[in-house]
C-alpha cells in the first residue's frame, strides 16, 4: 500500500477486519495515528480487486482491501 | 467524422441519440461572441485590481511599504498575505489531488518567503485598470534574496536551498528527522527485479529528461469577487470546478462554505490548471477592504510565470526481454518537479508507468521535489505522459535490439482484463489490445512512407475518474425538460448530458436543454476533470431521469385510477399497458400542465457518488519528416487510436483525441519551460513558448474504439485525459525511425535534432 | 489623465468611446463598448483571440492603438452573423463540431470569413498557414480546418442553406 506503509505502518500487509472503510480508517488511525486525517484527500480503497467508493459499504464477505494513493486528473 | 467504420465494429446495440453528433446547446453563443467566459464579467462599481509579484526565485519578505500605493488617488484597498486568517495545516482533496490549504492561501499571497519568481506578494484595489497598476507599482516590497534551486537533482543534492522546514519526505521509512525537498516517494511493484534483468536475453537503459510545460490555455484566469457586509459573497469566475473554487476560498478565508456563492462563467480552457485557485480569496479580501466588487485578471505573462505547469522530468528505465519478446522485468525510477509546493503527480505517474504491460519484476519509483517554480498542477493526465515518455521510448529501442515488430512486441505483452496493475489491483474491462489491433487494421500502419520520412507508435492509458456529482431533471410546464449540473461544460458536455437524457427519456435531443448551475443553486459536484465528467455526471443525468419517468408514471397511474405497474414508459409517453385501460396514453406534453394540479411539480435529484468507472487506453501513429539541414521535424500523418467505451458525441471525443494528441506534439517538438541561470523564467509568452499551430499539423484521425463499461448505463468510459500520454514516445520514436537517433530529451526541438545528427558539431 | 474622443464605425453602426491614450482597441471593444466577444489571450498579437477586421485588414487588436480606429470600419465577431442568421462559417464550426471550450472561436471566425471573403476557394494547406495567427489549444485544429474548408465549399455554392437563426 505505497507510500502509505511506509509512512505510516511499517508494513505493508496488516489482518484487520472491519465492517466497512470507515471503520478500517479508525482501525489504521489506531496503528497509526494521523492516518484518518489524511484517508479522505489521499487515499482509495480498492475491496478485492474493485477500486469502491461507498466507504459505508459493508464489507463482512471481502477478503482484501488495498490501499493506494488517489488519483485526481486535470 | 473521421473514423464511422471503426465504431460501427465495436458499437453494441444501436440508440437512439448517443452517438448522433447534434449541435451543442451552447453553440450560437459561443459562435456569435456572446457567451461569457472569465475576463467577460462586470460588475456595476466594479474596481480593478492588480497585483505585485516577486521578481526573485527565493527570497524573504523584510518588509512591504504599501502606504505611497494606498494615497495614490483612485485606490480603494491593498492586500497582503497577512491579510489572510491564522490557518491551520489542513489536506483537502479538490480533484486535482490533495493540496494543504496553508499552501493554497500563500500560494495566493505570499507570507514571510517568496519560493519562485513571479509568487504573488501584495494586490490592489483602484477605480481604473491603469490606476491599479500604477499603484501596484508603488508598493516597495524589500527582499533578502535567498540561494534557489530549479534542477531536480540539484534540489535533491546535500546542502541544496531547502523551501519549507516543515516539509518531511512522505512515503519513506523510518520516517525523515530533517526537512527535505523530497516531498514525497511513492515506490510499487515486485518480483526480482534486478534477477530477472540480469537474466533477460535482452536489456535496454535509458534516462529520459525534461522541464516543465505549461496547459496553455487560451483564456487567462480572472474573477470578480463581492463581499458584502454581512459576510455573504459572490465569485464569478471559470474554473473546472466551482464547487473547488468555493471549498478552497472558503477554507483559506475561514468562512462558512455556504456564504459564498459562486458563479461558474464560460471556461476558455483549463486542462487541469484550473482546479485551483489563485485569484479569488485575493479579490475577496479586496472586496472586503474596499467594500466593492473587484476583478482580478492575468495577462499572459502572469499565466505563465504564476500559475502551474506540469512537472519537468527525470527518468531513469531498465527494461528486459526474453529472446521471444516476453518482458519480464522493469525498473522505472522518476523525480518530478513539484515547484513551490508539495504536488502529487508521483502517485499517477507511478501508476501510469508500466501498467499496460504484463511485466512479472517490476519496480516503480517516483519522487516529488520542491524547487524554486511555481508550483506544478495537474495537466491532463496528470503525471502519466511524462513517464510514458521513457517507458515507451524504452519499448520501442528493445523491439529494435529484438528484432521484433514494436506493434506485435506491444501486443504479446498487452495487459488484458484480470491481470495486475502495478498496486496489485486487476485490470477491469479495458481495451488495450483492442487499440492495439485497430491499430494493425488500419490503413496507416501499412502505408508507404517518403524519404526523409519515419513512423513510430506509442500507447498509453489513464484510470480516469468516478466520484461525486448532482444532478436536477426538471420537467418544466409544456413538457419539455431541463437539466441542471454542477460540473462546468469545458468542451461540449452539455450536449453530452441532453444526449443521455434525451436517450432515457425517449424524447426529441431539442426537447432537453442543460445548463450548469451555480455552487448555491445544485448540490456539490466534483470538478470537471480526470475524465470524469461524462461518465460520473452523466450517471447522474441517467439516474435523475429515470426516476422522472418512474414519477410521471405513477402520476399517469393515479390520474387513470390504475396500478402503478400498470403504466410504462414509452418513448416519452406513458402508456396504460394492463386492465380495462390498456392501451391508454398520454404524452409528456400533455401530462406536463397537469401536475402542477396532482401532488406538485417534477424534478428529480441525482446526488451520486459514481463507481465503476474504468480506465482509457490509446494507442498513437505517427510519421515525421525529418529536415535534415535544419533539424525541424515535420509531422507528415497522424492517427489516434483511443478505446472510449461509448462516445455520447462523436465530435467531441474525436475533438478530445485530436486536442490531446496536438498538446502532446507540442510537447514532444517545442514546448518547454526555459529558465535563466538567475533562476527567472525567459518565456513567458505565446512568442517564445510554441505551442502547435495549424500550419504545424496534418489532419488528426482519430479513430474511436468502443469497448462500454459494463458499469455505465450506455458504456462510457472517460476519453480526455489519454491522448495526451502516447504523443511524446510516438513522435520520439518516428523521429527515430526516420534518423536512426533516439532522442531522450524533451522537447525535440530543431536544435537538438540537428545536433543528434550532427554530433561532429 | 485625459481620454481621447474616438469615432468609428462598428459592425455598420456609428460607434463612439473615450479612450486613454495607451489603451488597445480591444480594451476598448471590451470595455468601453461592452462587446466581449473579442477575447485577449495574450496581448501580444500571438494568440488571434482579439482579431478585428479594421478597415478591411485582419488585425490584432490588442495590437492596435484605440485612438487609431478614429474615422475606421470595424467588424467584430458580433458582426459576422448577418440579419439574425449565423454567417456559414459559424453554422460549420457548429455542424463540425470546430470549438471545445470556445475562447479561440471568435478569433478564428473572424479570421476564417477573412479569408474566405478574399479566398473563396482555397487549399487546405492555405488554410492552415491563413490561420497560423490563431492559436486553439482545444482541438487540435482538425476540425476547424474541416469546417472553413466546407464553409468555402458552402459559399462558392451559394446554396440556400439551413442557417441557424443567431
Ligand atoms: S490577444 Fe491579441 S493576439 Fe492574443
Ligand atoms: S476551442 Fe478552446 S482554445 Fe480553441
Amino acid at each position: 500500500m505505497p507510500p502509505f506503509d511506509k509512512e505510516f505502518f511499517a508494513t505493508d500487509r496488516l489482518d484487520l477486519a472491519p465492517h466497512n472503510l470507515f471503520d478500517l480508517v479508525d482501525r489504521l488511525d489506531g496503528l497509526a495515528p494521523g492516518f484518518a486525517a489524511i484517508a479522505q484527500p489521499r487515499v482509495h480503497f480498492a475491496v478485492d480487486g474493485v477500486l469502491e467508493a461507498d466507504w459505508s459499504r459493508d464489507l463482512a464477505t471481502a477478503s482484501e482491501v488495498i490501499v493506494l494513493p488517489r488519483v485526481g486528473g486535470g | 467524422m473521421n473514423a464511422p467504420e471503426t465504431m460501427k465494429q465495436f458499437r453494441p446495440k444501436e440508440f437512439r441519440h448517443v452517438g448522433t453528433r447534434p449541435v451543442r446547446p451552447d453553440g450560437v453563443d459561443k459562435v456569435t461572441g456572446r457567451a461569457l467566459y472569465g475576463p467577460d464579467f462586470k460588475a456595476p462599481g466594479m474596481l480593478w485590481g492588480a497585483i505585485v509579484r516577486s521578481p526573485h526565485p527565493h527570497a524573504r519578505i523584510v518588509s512591504i511599504d504599501t502606504k505611497k500605493a494606498e494615497s495614490l488617488p483612485g485606490v480603494k484597498a491593498v492586500a497582503t498575505g497577512k491579510d489572510f486568517p491564522t490557518l491551520q495545516s489542513l489536506v483537502m482533496h479538490v480533484g486535482e489531488g490533495a493540496s494543504d490549504i496553508v499552501h493554497v492561501a500563500r500560494n495566493c499571497l505570499a507570507l514571510d518567503k517568496v519560493l519562485y519568481e513571479g509568487h504573488a506578494v501584495a494586490a490592489v484595489a483602484a477605480t481604473t485598470p491603469e490606476i491599479a497598476r500604477e499603484a501596484a507599482g508603488l508598493i516597495a516590497v524589500e527582499y533578502e534574496e535567498l540561494p534557489f534551486v530549479l534542477g531536480l537533482e540539484e534540489a535533491l543534492a546535500e546542502g541544496a536551498p531547502l523551501l519549507h522546514d516543515d516539509v518531511f519526505t512522505k512515503g519513506v521509512d523510518p520516517k525523515p528527522d530533517k526537512p527535505s525537498n523530497a516531498s514525497m516517494r511513492v515506490e510499487m511493484g515486485g518480483g526480482d527485479v534486478e534477477g530477472a534483468l540480469a537474466g533477460a536475453a535482452v536489456t535496454v537503459t535509458g534516462r529520459y529528461t525534461m522541464e516543465p510545460v505549461h496547459q496553455g490555455y487560451i483564456e487567462p484566469h480572472a474573477c470578480v469577487a463581492s463581499w458584502g457586509g454581512d459576510g455573504q459573497a459572490q465569485i464569478w469566475c471559470s474554473s473546472q470546478g466551482h464547487f473547488a473554487v468555493r471549498s478552497l476560498t472558503a477554507s483559506v478565508l475561514a468562512l462558512p462554505q455556504a456564504d459564498i456563492r459562486v458563479m461558474p462563467l464560460e471556461i476558455g480552457g483549463g486542462f487541469g490548471g484550473k482546479t485551483t485557485i489563485y485569484l479569488e480569496p485575493v479579490a475577496m479580501i479586496l472586496s472586503k477592504k474596499s467594500g466593492r466588487p473587484v476583478r482580478l485578471a492575468m495577462t499572459r505573462e502572469e499565466v505563465f510565470r504564476a500559475t502551474g505547469p506540469a512537472p519537468g522530468a527525470v527518468i531513469d528505465v531498465r527494461i528486459g526481454a526474453d529472446a521471444d519478446g516476453t518482458l519480464v522485468a522493469a525498473d522505472v525510477e522518476f523525480k518530478y518537479h513539484s515547484g513551490a509546493y508539495p504536488a502529487v503527480d508521483a502517485g499517477a505517474g507511478v501508476a501510469s508507468a508500466i501498467g499496460h504491460y504484463k511485466i512479472a519484476n517490476t519496480r516503480v519509483v517516483g519522487t516529488e521535489v520542491l524547487c524554486n517554480r511555481p508550483a506544478a498542477k495537474a495537466y491532463r493526465a496528470p503525471g502519466a505522459p511524462q513517464v510514458n515518455f521513457a517507458v515507451e521510448s524504452a519499448v520501442d529501442e528493445l523491439a529494435g535490439k529484438l528484432g521484433i515488430d514494436p506493434l506485435e512486441l506491444r501486443l504479446k505483452n498487452a495487459a488484458v482484463e484480470g491481470d495486475p496493475q502495478t498496486s496489485g489491483v486487476p485490470w477491469g474491462r479495458i481495451g488495450w489490445v483492442e487499440c492495439l489491433e485497430a491499430a494493425k487494421a488500419h490503413p496507416h500502419w501499412s502505408a508507404p512512407l517518403g524519404p526523409n520520412q519515419g513512423r513510430g507508435l506509442a500507447g498509453g492509458y489513464w484510470g480516469n475518474y468516478g466520484g461525486p456529482s448532482t444532478v436536477v431533471v426538471s420537467l418544466t410546464e409544456d413538457g419539455t425538460f431541463t437539466v441542471t449540473t454542477g460540473s462546468p461544460d469545458i468542451g461540449g458536455s452539455r450536449a453530452a448530458m441532453a444526449i443521455m437524457a434525451a436517450e432515457t427519456l425517449g424524447v426529441p435531443y431539442e426537447q432537453v436543454r442543460c445548463v450548469i448551475a451555480d455552487t448555491s443553486s445544485i448540490g456539490f459536484s466534483m470538478v470537471t476533470g480526470g475524465s470524469r465528467t461524462t461518465f460520473a455526471t452523466g450517471k447522474a443525468v441517467v439516474e435523475a431521469a429515470r426516476e422522472v419517468k418512474q414519477v410521471l408514471c405513477s402520476r399517469a397511474a393515479k390520474m387513470w385510477n390504475v396500478a402503478e405497474d400498470a403504466v410504462e414508459w414509452q418513448d416519452g409517453e406513458m402508456v396504460c399497458t394492463a386492465g380495462e385501460k390498456e392501451g391508454t396514453r398520454i404524452t409528456v406534453a400533455q401530462i406536463a400542465p397537469r401536475v402542477a394540479f396532482m401532488s406538485g411539480p417534477v424534478s428529480c435529484v441525482a446526488g451520486i457518488n459514481a463507481a465503476g468507472w474504468l480506465p482509457g487506453f490509446g494507442l498513437h501513429i505517427c510519421d515525421t519528416e525529418v529536415d535534415t539541414e535544419t533539424g525541424h521535424v515535420k509531422i507528415v500523418r497522424y492517427t489516434a487510436i483511443q478505446d472510449v467505451g461509448t462516445a455520447i458525441h462523436p465530435d467531441y471525443v474525436e475533438g478530445q483525441i485530436q486536442g490531446g494528441a496536438v498538446q502532446g506534439i507540442g510537447w514532444a517538438l517545442n514546448e518547454t519551460y526555459i529558465y535563466g541561470e538567475n533562476g527567472k523564467l525567459d518565456n513567458p509568452g505565446f512568442l517564445d513558448y510554441r505551442m502547435p499551430v495549424a500550419s504545424d499539423l496534418p489532419m488528426i484521425d482519430a479513430v474511436v474504439v468502443e469497448v462500454p463499461n459494463p458499469d455505465h448505463p450506455y458504456g462510457v468510459k472517460g476519453v480526455g485525459e489519454v491522448p495526451i500520454v502516447p504523443p511524446l514516445a510516438a513522435v520520439a520514436n518516428a523521429i527515430h525511425a526516420a534518423t536512426g537517433k533516439r532522442l531522450n530529451s524533451l522537447p525535440m526541438s530543431p536544435d537538438r535534432v540537428y545536433a543528434a545528427l550532427h554530433p561532429e558539431g | 489623465m485625459s481620454k481621447i474622443h474616438v469615432s468609428t464605425t462598428l459592425n455598420g453602426d456609428a460607434a463612439e468611446f473615450l479612450c486613454d491614450p495607451s489603451a488597445s482597441l480591444l480594451d476598448a471593444l471590451r470595455d468601453e463598448l461592452g462587446l466581449t466577444g473579442s477575447k485577449e489571450g495574450c496581448g501580444s498579437g500571438d494568440c488571434g483571440a482579439c482579431t478585428v477586421v479594421l478597415d478591411g485588414e485582419m488585425v490584432c487588436s490588442c495590437l492596435v492603438f484605440a485612438a487609431e480606429a478614429e474615422g475606421g470600419t470595424i467588424q467584430t465577431i458580433e458582426g459576422v452573423a448577418e440579419s439574425a442568421v449565423l454567417h456559414p462559417v459559424q453554422q460549420k464550426f457548429l455542424e463540425h463540431g470546430a470549438l471545445q471550450c470556445g475562447f479561440c472561436t471568435p478569433g478564428f471566425i473572424v479570421a476564417a470569413k477573412a479569408l474566405l471573403d478574399r479566398n473563396p476557394d482555397p487549399t487546405e494547406t492555405e488554410v492552415r498557414y491563413w490561420l497560423a495567427g490563431n492559436l486553439c489549444r482545444c482541438t487540435g485544429y482538425d476540425k476547424i480546418v474541416r469546417a472553413v474548408m466546407d464553409a468555402a465549399a458552402e459559399l462558392r455554392q451559394d446554396r440556400p442553406s439551413e442557417r441557424t437563426p443567431a
